[in-house]
């Protein structure tokens, strides 16, 4: 008998370790983190045995949380990492290259918008795939702009720069559009500059920005604050935009909900449209990606978890937990995201978006652009001077 | 007459082991760093750092924007030491006063600020300083005055910025100087009013001298808190416009946290750990003489 | 300050500075209060609305949905309460010496203490956080609370209001042949109930509120103190306001309960019995 029940628990015991309970940890950010969980639930109901931990971490707080945990190697096996935070944490080395994994998935390079993709590519490989997108488009007010004569939107930069001008010729305290003007800026310049054709690098790596397209983009963007089109450093965003003081600005998706949340006086009266036109209607792509560390000891369960979240009908549900945008093209056909009016414009304007050359130095080059043009603005130097300003900070900051 | 060894160990040993585990040796290991170009690639492995000497520190003598956040940092200090000074004193000592009523409620209210969440602050900060829908530039339109673009314009950019130290600062202070008000025995008032002396004569003869030591403290804290002037530029401007807020500490960061240059950042606070060591050394050295 | 009748015109005077900077004060924390009571919608209303036309409760009502405030609450009562009395022991303790005691090298001691605040906390952030994994104190309480305990500021605070005792006092007592700890437990922290209470309120407030911290010592969240935990409610755009705001007053409640409690012993008198005899 006891021999009996010896054997019994042996056997027991070895089913129990047999389907021993493995655990996915997760770091992800904020809200994304909160709502997480519905997806964890399905991916733990769809693979059993596993469960999955997600480490909801504040997004003031998540950089210096990576950070330390890098130094210090303490970290999941998995996380949602920031597009721009991709270079900087991925040359320290931590990131597992994941193309291999690709070799026998589904996931590949074309499935997603190129921008995008983009900032999963590192020193020539792959170091995360993209989860959700943000991307920058004009967000304007029709019946404002409407009163000084365009019943559409500004299509192009000069459109841009005439409407601004009526705009503000309305009267005092009157402007055209809603530009950045102090802090870093880089992410909200760097897409006039790509419009007009300019580029920080070319192919071999010379930096480009006395480049007279590039100049042309920083005169062009400066023109706006020198001609009092653009207010600085007044009122609100949503006040301005609600009252029509200010009916245009570019920002991305998040700000859709906000605007109906936070002006709901305004419903039916703004729309969102693609960029202006210069050379092309470039804008900038931002959001997240998902990364695996190489410190994990579950990378297989870990890409099996990207995967789930990768599957289109798992990217919609996503969008309609969340409302962020799906970085898989395919996606954007199903109905909930093509038959909406303002989805359909980010989704066109996904197609011509880019993110910022994916380099440990960016933040850095960010900066100098900010302040360079910040210089112009206040007209400190001339456009070609901070230009030339601009050219030997990047040399000394790549050097 | 001397202390025995044992109790000076007893009652300092704890506090020096924390301190040295804690703080000491970080910052030893911190301070080593200054001489290397310990960057990105060094993160995970601290090898691959190289002496480079004195490199960081030449090129942070020919860097001109830690000039001008070293600039702006002194503005802060020079403005902003006496001001809080002043306002905390005198809050401290009306509290302080037999005949003032209320007094629990006005100690809470100087409590707040301290325990009032930092976004709370900045976002009502920056609502108050709104140059069109602002608290502080409708208040001054009642008198005729057109505020002028506190947060946008170089030249009040700072101004702001150290409104809101001191406004941080005054509360707290206060409850210090109130900590060490009640600590002053009555007799000596009492033998002063018998003497006739005027309330002001009793601050200035009595008060004073006996908060002397709340000085001291109050004065050095202030010193080697405002020369590491962060927070605020940080939630206000994040240094701009045209790098008018940049502070020592937001360049610091900058370069070491946005950047990943940890030995540039190693160096500027070698710098700037020895320019408030001096100042605290020469303030200390005069409550001594005094 | 005793002082005979003074005249209506001065304590007009003084009433009104203090109301006027108890109102300056006071403004940002009636403003949070109010915002954790308003919809998205009227958030930026300007003029603003101190009170808001319809309160809203449902900013409380997310934060208690998706916050467990069970654990997070526990884990800063235990925390912040462990670092308040351990640090004002050892603060105390080396106050004490620092004021009174003589020894060879005391000064320059203490300056080196002084010297751990000339450094920005970001500096040591990576190497604390190394040496407590070397120490395997990630993820426990002793990680959370001991880094917290050495506190320059609380020393050299206590050392200053230390040395106002008299000489005289702590010589009386070596001559009835007290030892150096009954004259420390029994003469020196009694005197010293206003500076102990006024580091008391500040280390607790302090280590209440700490928040990237604890955060960065959490390997899980069973570990989150209460400010992170509601935190993380904030998204990357800072949307939410009114959520983040009702997450703040819910954290600083118990700091104003503490304080309101701990401002009894602000009231003067008690410190000085041992000096009137």
């Amino acid at each position: 008998m006891k021999r009996g029940s010896l054997i019994l628990f042996l056997i027991f015991a070895l089913i129990t370790f047999s389907f021993a309970e493995r655990t996915l940890q997760i770091w992800a950010m904020g809200e994304e983190a909160k709502n997480l969980n519905v997806m964890a639930e399905k991916f733990m109901k769809e693979n059993p045995g596993v469960k999955v931990e997600i480490q909801a971490i504040p997004w003031s707080a998540a950089y210096d949380k990576i950070l330390t945990g890098i130094a210090g190697m303490q970290l999941p096996d998995l996380a949602q990492m920031g597009t721009t935070w991709m270079a900087p944490f991925g040359s320290m080395g931590v990131f597992e290259e994941l193309s291999s994994y690709m070799r026998d998935s589904f996931i590949s390079k074309d499935i997603f918008f190129e921008g995008s993709w983009q900032t999963v590519e590192l020193n020539g490989g792959i170091y995360g795939i993209p989860w959700y997108v943000d991307v920058r488009v004009m967000f304007y007010r029709t019946d404002v702009l409407k009163e000084v004569g365009y019943d559409h939107a500004p299509q192009t930069w000069e459109e841009l720069y005439d409407a601004a001008k009526k705009l503000a010729a309305r009267g005092e305290n009157m402007y055209g559009v809603s530009l950045l003007y102090t802090g870093v800026f880089g992410n909200e310049f760097m897409p006039f500059a790509w419009q007009a054709g300019g580029r920080i690098f070319d192919e071999k790596g010379n930096v480009r920005v006395t480049d007279p397209e590039f100049v042309e983009a920083i005169e062009y963007y400066a023109r706006f604050f020198w001609e009092e089109l653009a207010p600085m450093g007044g009122g609100n965003l949503f006040q301005d935009f609600a009252s029509g003081a200010v009916p245009i600005f570019f920002s991305g998706p998040w700000m859709v909900n906000m605007i109906d949340q936070q002006t709901p006086e305004i419903k039916g009266k703004w729309s969102v449209a693609l960029m202006p036109k210069k050379k092309t209607r470039t804008s900038f792509v931002g959001g997240s990606n998902w990364v695996i560390f190489n410190t994990s000891r579950n990378k297989d369960l870990a890409w099996k978890f990207i995967e789930f979240m990768t599957r289109p009908e798992n990217q919609l549900e996503w969008y309609e937990i969340v409302g962020s945008l799906p970085a898989v093209k395919s996606v954007w056909e199903y109905p909930e995201l093509a038959n909406d009016p303002i989805m359909k414009v980010f989704g066109e304007q996904l197609k011509d978006a880019k993110s910022p050359p994916n380099i440990p130095q960016w933040e850095e080059i960010a900066n100098a652009i900010s302040r360079r043009v910040e210089e112009v603005i206040y007209k400190k130097k001339t456009p070609q001077k901070a230009a030339e300003a601009l050219k030997k900070d990047i040399e000394k900051i790549v050097k | 007459m001397k202390t025995n060894w044992i109790w000076i160990l007893t009652f300092v040993g704890p506090a020096l082991i924390l301190l040295m585990v804690f703080l000491i040796i970080p910052i030893f290991a911190s301070f080593y760093l200054s001489f290397t170009d310990f960057n990105v690639f060094a993160m995970t492995d601290w090898s691959r750092a190289k002496l480079v000497g004195l490199r960081n520190f030449i090129e942070l003598f020919k860097d001109e924007l830690f000039w001008k956040a070293l600039m702006n940092t002194f503005y802060c200090l020079v403005v902003a030491m006496p001001v809080t000074v002043v306002l905390s004193l005198t809050c401290a000592v009306l509290l302080n006063r037999e005949q003032t009523r209320f007094k629990s409620f006005f100690r809470t209210s100087f409590f707040l600020p301290f325990i009032t969440n930092t976004v709370a602050i900045a976002v009502v900060w920056s609502w108050i300083l709104n140059p069109s829908y602002g608290l502080l530039n409708w208040f001054l339109s009642l008198f005729g005055i057109k505020g002028p673009n506190w947060l946008g314009d170089p030249r009040w950019a700072m101004p702001s910025v150290i409104m809101l130290v001191v406004w941080k600062a005054v509360g707290y202070n206060a409850i210090l100087f109130l900590a060490g008000l009640q600590n002053m025995p009555d007799f000596l008032y009492e033998a002063a009013e018998l003497d006739g002396a005027t309330s002001w004569q009793k601050f200035w003869y009595i008060t004073l001298p006996m908060l002397r030591p709340t000085m001291v403290f109050v004065t050095t804290m202030m010193i080697i808190g405002y020369l590491q002037l962060f927070e605020e530029p940080y939630m206000l401007t994040q240094g701009g416009p045209l790098n008018s807020t940049l502070s020592i500490v937001l360049y610091l960061y900058r370069q070491g946290f946005k950047f990943f240059k940890l030995g540039y950042a190693s160096s500027i606070a070698v710098v700037l750990f020895l320019m408030i060591s001096a100042l605290t050394l020469l303030r200390l050295k005069l409550a001594e003489r005094e | 300050m005793r002082k005979r009748k003074s005249s209506w015109l001065q304590e007009i005077a003084v009433h009104g500075f203090l109301f006027i900077m108890a109102a300056i004060m006071i403004l940002p924390f009636l403003w949070m209060i109010s915002t954790s009571f308003k919809t998205p919608a009227e958030i930026f209303v300007l003029p603003p609305r101190w009170i808001p036309k319809e309160p809203a409760l449902e900013n409380y009502r997310e934060l208690f949905a998706s916050i467990n405030f069970g654990r997070p609450f526990m884990n800063t009562v235990i925390v912040a309460s462990s670092i308040t009395f351990l640090s004002l022991l050892i603060s105390s303790m080396a106050g004490y010496a620092f004021a009174k005691f003589r020894f060879k090298g005391r000064d320059k001691l203490f300056f080196l203490i002084l010297a751990t605040l000339m450094v920005p906390g970001q500096m040591t952030m990576i190497p604390v956080f190394l040496l407590l994994r070397q120490l395997g104190l990630l993820n426990t309480y002793a990680g959370l609370i001991l880094p917290g305990v050495a506190s320059a500021f609380n020393i050299f605070f206590m050392r200053q209001f230390i040395m106002t005792i008299p000489n005289e006092l702590i010589e009386a007592a070596k001559m009835d042949g007290a030892r150096e700890s009954f004259i420390f437990f029994r003469i020196i922290l009694p005197l010293s109930k206003p500076a102990l209470t006024t580091i008391a309120i500040f280390t607790f407030t302090g280590s209440w509120n700490s928040f990237l911290w604890p955060l960065i010592i959490a390997q899980d969240e069973r570990m989150y103190t209460l400010p992170v935990a509601v935190s993380v409610l904030a998204g990357q755009y800072g949307e939410n306001l009114g959520i983040q705001m009702a997450g703040s007053c819910v954290v600083i409640t118990p700091i104003l309960v503490f304080f309101l409690f701990a401002q009894r012993y602000f009231i003067k008198g008690i410190a000085l019995t041992g000096l009137k005899g």
